[in-house]
């Protein structure tokens, strides 16, 4: 995990320079926020990868010497399929295709249906808190 | 009679019924799927895109108006260059990452397979919207792809498609910031044992990089749509001139639009870096070096936004024409690296090779214009010309068309398990070839001869007319040379099984170590990982031995231009000794079939 914080910490480092050198030549306020603003978002992955790589034992994919029997047990869950993004994706449409056309009530309508289908897609393999 | 009648049923059995297959395509959560799923679409977006190129380049073979009236004149265009950026080569890298960068990292999937097909649907009905403006009475948008206030606000751009064109883009770039948290997510934390960050394919580096850049840029350019739309919508004035909205939108969208280009570049910088190592039967060299380039070029294109606003005069010049210059170092130490991988390797030429070199020819006249452009007192004199035109045409077809073609056919087994045709792809490639450099080279002189770009016509004494013939021979010469590939992909959809994990022989990273095409979880069993090639490693370890003993730094562990190979020795031995046996020996195939019948039965 510190390979990886040390790619968006570098990141955030040279941005952060990059930030102040364009502030005293130019003056300008827009690029300045807008270096500002990736300088902090490479921070932010940089400082949370560095927490978490400081409080846990290098991973089996961090060791050189790992071995795939290291990796052995749940990797975590996968859905064999669903039909719940298209839904999302199908009312998030709607949502967009109303307010480029004005149409308000076709955005209500969306908005309603938009609301039903996240419903659909956070509980499909909902069993109870921590049950998985 | 009875040979006849077995094959039928085979077939049968084969083939699902189409109900099945559209319903397994509407709701798969498979990352091969939906990155097949992602191909697809982007080069249906190609092809569509190309067909308004030819019809832009036919109207501009003569003076006057030919085929098509100013206005529509203006939305193709637009829309040309909008779908070739945003809806073929950006969900093209998605596609291609989707596809090949879980199997390289040994992972059985990405991290969100629901959130990564929710990012495929969210390309497809945004790209569908922002394009359903040519349905619309007024037509799509026609203010150019890069949409400079004031001329798209309400006033002056009147009528829905191009609101259309703001809400479809701000969804379809929804969606690529989705694929990018996906991607960081699963290459930071899905990676098999032993695959360190410095074992992994350069491919999936730039992977990494790019989707880091995609966080960066993205969110910009979806804030800058929203209150574009807000003034357009609910007469926000986010954008007046009074207070010098043009400038700001020009900032914004150029800090979205210039890491764009390296969205679509680094990726394709990726596959290309793939595929010289397997056809030089060489290891990559400067393999931490092309790591450094790439982080580089990325973190540098974040502060190069304004050499697109050199004329507006109201930028500062010293500070981005450096910046601009500074890339091509790192670019420069790419083509190096590039070069030394080929360099006494024993160069083998099948097409993915063919593919790879045109791009290094083709790419490497766009950085040397782009070089040229970088330097503001040039810049004054060819800005909005066809020289740009020729430019980024050179840089963005470059990387993105000759690395696709050469991804496509390296990793068609992989994809389907059959070959393509290796006749077909060279015809393929040296129509390609001869048109595009026909269309777009003889564009450099019509920018500095004084042609502006973007303009429907040109008059007789404007001296252009030749020029503009031989660039729309090429143009048509550039689109038919697509129809060899349509009917490769046609003829070989038939072709025997390759069965093998790497058809190629020579492929080093961990997709040529399980069988073509994968099963659903991508491995039955992971060879140990203790080089950036665990696939050579296991399939050729006397040689992977040799290559160790050219390379004494990266053999002992010093400081070496090399990826990490602890234990890749002792691992090598143990294998030419017989007493280590991993990986899949077997068949994968036979496997494979085994696994999927089984998945089959369950569902």
């Amino acid at each position: 995990m510190k390979q990886e914080t040390g790619m968006f910490l570098i990141s955030s480092v040279f941005l952060a320079m990059v930030s102040g050198i364009y502030w005293f030549m130019s003056g300008d306020w827009t690029g300045t926020s807008a270096l500002t603003m990736a300088t902090l978002l490479t921070g932010m992955v940089a400082a949370y990868l560095g927490v978490h790589a400081a409080k846990m034992d290098p991973r089996p994919e961090d060791r050189k010497d790992g071995d795939i029997a290291d990796g052995a047990g749940e990797l975590g869950f996968f859905p064999p399929y669903s039909w719940w993004p298209l839904w999302c994706a199908l009312t998030l449409s709607i949502c967009v295709f109303a307010i480029a056309m004005s149409a308000w009530w076709l955005l209500i309508i969306g908005g309603v249906a938009g609301m039903l289908t996240l419903s659909g897609w956070v509980f499909e393999y909902y069993r109870g808190e921590h049950a998985h | 009679m009875s040979t006849a009648t077995a094959a039928e049923t085979t077939t049968t059995v084969d083939r699902k019924p189409l109900g099945q297959q559209l319903v397994r395509i509407m709701t798969t959560t498979d990352h091969k799927l939906i990155g097949k799923m992602y191909l697809v679409t982007s080069f249906a977006w190609f092809m569509i895109g190309g067909l308004m190129a030819m019809v832009i380049r036919s109207e501009l073979a003569f003076p006057g108006n030919q085929l098509v009236n100013d206005e529509l004149y203006n939305q193709l265009f637009t829309m040309h260059g909008t779908i070739m950026l945003l809806l073929f080569a950006t969900p093209l890298f998605f596609g291609f990452a989707n596809v090949i960068m879980p199997i390289q990292i040994g992972s059985p999937d990405v991290a969100f397979p629901r959130l990564n097909m929710f990012s495929y649907w969210l390309f497809l009905f945004g790209g569908l919207i922002a394009a359903s403006g040519f349905l619309t009475p007024q037509g799509a948008a026609d203010f150019g792809w890069f949409a400079y206030t004031p001329l798209s606000d309400a006033v002056r751009s009147p009528g829905v498609g191009g609101d259309l064109w703001i809400m479809g883009l701000w969804m379809a770039g929804f969606g690529t910031i989705l694929g990018a948290v996906n991607f960081i997510t699963t290459i930071i934390c899905m990676r098999a044992p032993g695959m360190t960050m410095f074992r992994m394919p350069i491919f999936v580096w730039n992977t990494l990089i790019t989707s880091m850049l995609v966080l960066m840029a993205f969110p910009i350019l979806a804030g800058a749509l929203l209150s574009l739309e807000a003034d357009r919508l609910l007469g926000a004035h986010v954008f007046d001139p009074s207070h010098g909205g043009p400038i700001l939108w020009q900032h914004l969208f150029w800090f979205f639009g210039h890491p764009e280009v390296y969205i679509i570049a680094l990726p394709f910088f990726g596959i290309v870096s793939e595929i010289l190592p397997v056809f030089s039967r060489k290891p990559i060299f400067g393999y931490v070096g092309l790591v450094g380039a790439t982080l580089a070029i990325a973190v540098l294109s974040v502060a190069v936004w304004a050499h697109h606003m050199f004329v507006t005069g109201a930028v500062d010049l010293p500070f981005f024409s450096g910046m601009t210059f500074l890339i091509a170092v790192p670019t420069g130490v790419k083509f190096f690296n590039w070069i030394g991988t080929m360099w006494g390797g024993s160069l083998s030429f099948d097409t993915p090779m063919l593919w790879t070199i045109g791009f290094l020819t083709t790419f490497l006249f766009g950085g040397l214009t782009g070089v040229i452009l970088a330097s503001p007192p040039l810049n004054f004199h060819v800005s909005d010309s066809y020289f740009v035109v020729a430019h980024f045409h050179y840089v963005v077809f470059g990387t993105v068309v000759f690395a696709m073609f050469a991804g496509f056919y390296f990793w068609w087994p992989k994809l389907t398990g059959r070959m393509l045709n290796e006749r077909l792809g060279k015809l393929h490639f040296w129509l390609l070839f001869v048109g595009f450099h026909t269309t777009f080279l003889v564009q450099h002189w019509l920018g500095v001869e004084g042609m502006p770009r973007r303009y429907a016509d040109y008059m007789p004494w404007d001296g252009f007319t030749t020029l503009n013939q031989v660039s729309t021979i090429g143009a048509f010469l550039l689109g038919a040379s697509t129809l060899p590939f349509l009917y490769n992909v046609f003829i070989t959809r038939k072709a025997p099984l390759v069965n093998v994990d790497d058809p190629w022989g020579w492929g080093r990273s961990l997709e040529w170590a399980t069988s073509s095409p994968p099963p659903r979880h991508n491995f039955v069993s992971i060879p140990r990982i203790r080089s950036e090639s665990p696939a050579f490693d296991l399939h050729h370890p006397e040689i992977a031995m040799l290559e160790l003993h050219e390379n004494d730094a990266e053999r002992r562990g010093d400081v070496a231009d090399a990826p990490n190979v602890d234990g890749r020795a002792e691992t090598l031995t143990a294998r030419i000794e017989g007493d280590l046996v991993d990986g899949d020996t077997e068949s994968h195939a036979d496997r494979a079939a085994e696994q999927n019948d089984n998945e089959g039965d369950a569902r």
